[in-house]
């Protein structure tokens, strides 16, 4: 029998502490029984590998024990679609959180380009770490949400909910919004408003080291872009809490006007760029050759502006007329549903 | 009551086991669940302990796993469904469980929802062929 000890002592060793020994007893007296009903089949005593047979066909130590555990799972059925929604949800807020506290660092203590390149690095390299921690922290919260409801606070019952508080039906027709393109599209864009805050501190971030290169060019910024400058940064920046509210759950059902005012915001920087027509200036002592080519640029610039302002202004009224009409079918839909 | 655990027995008897696979098995436990609690708590009008338990319900067909059932009883008697005591038989403590009147009350209701389900799976099968 110091089989049958040695497999209770190794099942003992994986139960909870309290009740162990009771567990044990028991199913020591079912086993005992288990062995002697074979004994009493066969009508003499069990051989040891027929003892073995008979404890292994009981199961592996850890997985008996584990089944006398009062709970098998750190976060239950009815919890587990919550994590899980939650963990979605909020999963690119982090990342966007990260991106702009990490891009707001860089900025206010870059120095030259390799030093910014070694950063952005860093930035990459850390962002698993993050990730990885977040998830533990909201795996952990829900592991001790899910323990102590029941045993320290009442159990999470769902919240009565209606059918008529659903978002409204989505069109066919047109690319479904999705949470993460949002939130990548709201990165993209502080990037660009950090990245122009930076220009003018920084001119090799236009081009790089093709910066030198532009100082031996015989032409130059002209002046106007100080005043379109600030213009076309203030119109970038009130793109941002725009996108942003885009984001929020409660505001699908103004979605599309939210994404039609950013639209808007875009082809006002279109506007202010064609109004400034002249982009480059001669710098000195330049040639009469120099001075037709920077004339040639200039109206090349503006004729690409006027394209894209005629392309984004079509694009805007048929976006415009899209909202307009999705949102007479949805009232259409709501009439019909009551 | 016999007729019942027959009727557990007949529809998880694992003769298809070789046929079905990895997905009927899955399917087969998933079955099984429910039918194990509703049968042990029917062959526990009659005080067993968890061996003889065991034995009677292979006795009537329905084969449970020794790791299976007794951390099942214990989870029965946590939800007050079973009562149990220790007592010396045949030179040997054992514990011996049985209904409690919670459990006759439960275990008539899981009866008549049984007997609803199987009436209902036996009309659509015969109106399926």
């Amino acid at each position: 029998m110091e089989l049958l000890k040695r497999y209770l002592q190794a099942v003992g060793e994986h139960l909870p502490r309290r009740g162990r020994e009771d567990t044990l007893a028991e199913l020591r007296a079912n086993l005992e029984s288990e062995i002697e009903g074979r004994e009493e089949e066969l009508g003499r005593a069990l051989t040891e590998s027929e003892l073995a047979a008979v404890l292994e066909a009981h199961g592996m130590p850890v997985l008996v024990a584990s089944r006398y555990g009062a709970q098998h799972f750190l976060i239950g059925p009815t919890l587990f679609p919550v994590y899980w929604y939650t963990l979605k949800r909020s999963f690119p807020l982090v990342v966007l959180a990260y991106a702009v506290v990490q891009l707001v660092s860089i900025f206010l203590g870059s120095g030259s380009a390799d030093d910014i390149g070694h950063q952005i690095g860093t930035v990459f390299g850390r962002f698993p770490g993050v990730a990885l921690t977040f998830w533990g922290i909201m795996t952990l919260g829900f592991a001790a949400f899910e323990y102590g409801q029941g045993r320290f606070f009442p159990k999470l019952t769902l919240p009565r909910w209606s059918v008529r508080d659903l978002p409204p039906l989505e069109r066919s027709e047109g690319k479904k919004h999705s949470f993460a393109n949002g939130v990548a599209d709201l990165i993209v864009s502080i990037l660009i408003v950090v990245w122009l805050l930076a220009v003018p501190d920084h001119p090799y971030l236009i081009v790089g080291p093709g910066a030198k290169i532009l100082h031996g060019m015989p032409f130059e910024l002209t002046p106007e872009w100080h005043v379109f400058y600030w213009q076309i940064l203030g119109l970038l920046i009130a793109m941002i809490p725009l996108k942003a509210m885009a984001l929020v759950p409660s505001m699908c059902r103004v979605r599309g006007w939210l994404q039609l005012a950013v639209s808007a915001l875009g082809v006002m920087i279109l506007v202010a760029m064609v109004q400034m027509r002249t982009f480059f200036v001669a710098g000195s002592a330049v040639s009469m050759e120099s001075l037709h080519s920077i004339e040639g640029i200039n109206a090349g610039i503006t004729l690409g502006f006027k394209l894209a302002l005629a392309v984004s202004l079509v694009k805007f009224a048929w976006d415009l007329w899209k909202e307009i009409s999705t949102g007479e079918h949805r009232r259409a839909d709501y009439a019909a549903v009551l | 009551m016999d007729s019942i655990l027959k009727d557990v027995a007949t529809s998880t008897r694992p003769s298809g086991d070789a046929a079905g696979g990895e997905l009927f098995d899955s399917l087969r436990l998933e079955l099984r669940r429910g039918c194990l609690v509703l049968a042990v708590l029917a062959q526990l009008h009659v005080e067993h302990y968890g061996y003889t338990l065991r034995k009677s319900l292979a006795d009537a067909g329905l084969e449970i796993e020794e790791s299976t059932l007794y951390p099942l009883l214990r989870r029965l008697e946590t939800q007050g469904l079973l009562t149990s005591e220790w007592r010396e038989e045949e030179k040997r403590k054992k514990r011996f469980y049985r209904l409690s009147v919670e459990g006759e009350r439960i275990f008539e209701l899981l009866l008549a929802e049984w007997n609803r389900i199987n009436d209902s799976i036996g009309r659509i099968v015969r109106k399926e062929r």
